[in-house]
C-alpha cells in the first residue's frame, strides 16, 4: 500500500532493556514494545509499551507484557479501521473512551486464555514460589489472568486524532512544538508505593485512562511513551520531564536515526544508576511540524 | 552524541526505621541489651542485602520511647555508614509519641513518590502510656505511612500484641513474640535481611489486592523458637 507523503513523516522508535535488578536475578525483560505499521512510518501509527508486574504471582507476565503490546496495537488497529468512515468526531471520541478499553481488555484476556490452553502451567513454575508469607504461586491459578499480569499504555496517531490510553503505572508526555512537555492523562493516586492497576485486575476496563485529541493547529512534535522503570530513574520529576525537550533538540540537531541509535544505551545507563527496573521508551516523532518549526527557525 | 537526555540519575530511597521501646522495663532481665546486641549483629546482614541491590539506597533511621519519644539516629543514614548506639532504659511507654514523629517524616515532601515502601519495626515489652491510637491515625494517615512494611516485634509476655496488631494493619501478619535473646536476634535478623530484600525488589503488585499492606510480598516467617526452660521474658 503506497503511503501518503503527508503522512509518511510521522515516525515511531523505541527500544526496551532489561533491568540492571533482574540482570543479576537471572529474570527476563518484563517489559514490552510494539507498533504499527511495522515500517514504522506513515498513518494510522499505533505505538503501545507494557510493564508486566513480575511479582512472584504473575510469573509469567513477560508473556502477558507481549501480548498486551501486540492486542493493542490489532485492536486500536481495528479501531481505527471501523472510524473510517465515521464523519462525527464526538463519536469517534465515545467509542474511543467507551469501548476501546473493554475491547483491548476482553481480547487480552483471550489471548492469554488461549497462551495458557497452549502452555499449561507445569509443576516446575508452580515449584519455584518464593517463600513468601501467605501465600504462593500454588494460589495463582485460582486467578490465571495474575500469572500474566500486565500493564499497558498506548499511543495512536490518525490525520484528525490521536489517542492516548493507559491501564496501570508509566508514563505518556507529549512535547509541543516550542518544547513544552504535558501529561495527556490526568494523574491516577492509585499508581503508588509499587501498587498498579492492571490488565488482569476484575473488571480492568473500568481502571483505563483515555484521552482523546483531534489534531488542530498545533499537534505535539514528539509523544513519549516509556514503562515507570524509566522514569523512576531520574532524581526527580523535573529531570525526567526533561528527556521530552532533551530528545527533541537532539533531534533536531542530529535526527531521529541517530537519537534511535543511542536509546539503547540511554536505557541502559538509566536503569544500572536509577531504578533498576526494566525500562521501555517508545517515540512518536510529528516531522511535518518540525519541519515547519526549522522553517520558522530560519525565516 | 554522548550527552543523555534528562535530568540526574538516582537510586530509589528505601528508609529503614527501626523503632524501639526503651521504657524501664526493657531494663529487666537484659531486655535492652538483647536489643542492642540483635540489632548491632544485624548491621553487616542489612549491608550485605543492600550490597546485592545497589538500585535501593537504604538509608536507616532509629527512634526511641519511653517517657516521650526521640530520634536515636535522627538522620536518614546509608547503611554502610550505619553505627548502632546502645541503647538504655527508663520510663513509661510513649509509643504514640514515636508513631507520630515518624508520621512526620513520612510525609511527602520530605519522602518522595518514586521511594521504595519504608519499612518500619516496632519492638515493644509493654502497654502504650500515651494516646497510641492518635500517634496510629498520624501515621495511617500519610500515604507512605499507609504502605510502608510494619513489622512489630514482641518482647515477652507483657507485650501488648493487640496495639502491635493494630499497628501491622494486616490480618495476616502477627506480631512476632520473642521471648528470650534466641528468639529476638533471629527475628531482627529476619526483618533486616529478608524483609529488607523483599522491599528493594522493584516488583509491581496489582492494587486491587483486598489484603492491606501487601504492595510489599512478606517473605516467610523464621521457625518461631519454642518456649523452654530458656524463656526468660
Amino acid at each position: 500500500m503506497a503511503v501518503d507523503k503527508h503522512t509518511a513523516r510521522w515516525r515511531v522508535v523505541g527500544h526496551s532493556v532489561r533491568g540492571a535488578t533482574h540482570e543479576r536475578a537471572g529474570v527476563p525483560n518484563q517489559d514490552a514494545i510494539h507498533w504499527l505499521p511495522e515500517s514504522s512510518a506513515g498513518l494510522p501509527l499505533i505505538l503501545a509499551v507494557a510493564d508486566g508486574h513480575g511479582s512472584h504471582k504473575s510469573f509469567r507476565s513477560e508473556t502477558g507484557a507481549r501480548l498486551a503490546v501486540e492486542t493493542a496495537a490489532q485492536v486500536i488497529n481495528d479501531f481505527l479501521l471501523g472510524q473510517a468512515q465515521t464523519e462525527s468526531l464526538s463519536v469517534t471520541k465515545r467509542a474511543a473512551e467507551e469501548w476501546l478499553p473493554a475491547a483491548l481488555t476482553r481480547r487480552w484476556l483471550a489471548a492469554v486464555s488461549a497462551h495458557l490452553a497452549a502452555h499449561p502451567l507445569v509443576a516446575d513454575e508452580l515449584k519455584l514460589a518464593p517463600d513468601i508469607h501467605g501465600t504462593s504461586r500454588s494460589d495463582a491459578p485460582s486467578n490465571p489472568p495474575v500469572v500474566y499480569g500486565t500493564t499497558i499504555l498506548a499511543a495512536a496517531v490518525t490525520t484528525g486524532f490521536i489517542i492516548y490510553l493507559q491501564l496501570g503505572d508509566g508514563e505518556i508526555l507529549t512535547v509541543s512544538k516550542e518544547g513544552a512537555v504535558t501529561r495527556p492523562l490526568s494523574k491516577d493516586e492509585r499508581l503508588f508505593a509499587n501498587e498498579t492497576t492492571s490488565l488482569c485486575s476484575p473488571d480492568a476496563w473500568r481502571d483505563f485512562r483515555v484521552c482523546f485529541q483531534v489534531v488542530s493547529n498545533a499537534p505535539p512534535s514528539l509523544i513519549l511513551l516509556c514503562t515507570d522503570g524509566y522514569s523512576n530513574s531520574f532524581h526527580d520529576e523535573q529531570g525526567f520531564l526533561k528527556v521530552g525537550t532533551d530528545i527533541l533538540d537532539m533531534i533536531r540537531a542530529d535526527g531521529l536515526e541517530m537519537v534511535n541509535e543511542h536509546l539503547a544505551s540511554w536505557l541502559t545507563e538509566s536503569t544500572y544508576a536509577g531504578s533498576g527496573d526494566d525500562v521501555t521508551l517508545g517515540l512518536i516523532l510529528n516531522q511535518d511540524e518540525e519541519r515547519h518549526a526549522s522553517v520558522e527557525h530560519e525565516v | 552524541m554522548s550527552m543523555r537526555p534528562g535530568g540526574e540519575l538516582a537510586t530509589r530511597p528505601l528508609h529503614f526505621i527501626w523503632m524501639a521501646d526503651c521504657s524501664g522495663s526493657m531494663d529487666v532481665d537484659g531486655k535492652i541489651q538483647s536489643l542492642n546486641t540483635a540489632i548491632k549483629e544485624a548491621i553487616p546482614n542489612m549491608q550485605t542485602v543492600a550490597d546485592e541491590n545497589p538500585n535501593a539506597q537504604v538509608l536507616v533511621r532509629a527512634i526511641k520511647f519511653s517517657s516521650g519519644a526521640q530520634w536515636h539516629v535522627s538522620q536518614p543514614t546509608e547503611v554502610a555508614d550505619f553505627r548502632w548506639e546502645d541503647l538504655t532504659a527508663e520510663g513509661v511507654t510513649d509509643m504514640g509519641k514515636a508513631l507520630t514523629m515518624v508520621a512526620e517524616q513520612l510525609r511527602i515532601p520530605p519522602m518522595t513518590e518514586r521511594a521504595l515502601p519504608p519499612v518500619l519495626v516496632l519492638i515493644s515489652d509493654g502497654q502504650p502510656t500515651d494516646d497510641y491510637a492518635s500517634g496510629l491515625k498520624a501515621l495511617m494517615g500519610e500515604p507512605w505511612g499507609r504502605k510502608a512494611v510494619r513489622i512489630a516485634i514482641a518482647i515477652g509476655e507483657d507485650a501488648d500484641t493487640e496495639v502491635l496488631q493494630k499497628f501491622i494493619g494486616n490480618p495476616e501478619l502477627k506480631p512476632l513474640q520473642a521471648n528470650n535473646p534466641e528468639a529476638l536476634v533471629k527475628y531482627i535478623k529476619w526483618v533486616s535481611t529478608a524483609v529488607l530484600k523483599s522491599a528493594s525488589s522493584p516488583a509491581s503488585q496489582t492494587s486491587d489486592s483486598a489484603t492491606p499492606g501487601m504492595n510489599v510480598p512478606i517473605p516467610v516467617l523464621p521457625e518461631s523458637v519454642p518456649a523452654s526452660a530458656d524463656d526468660v521474658w
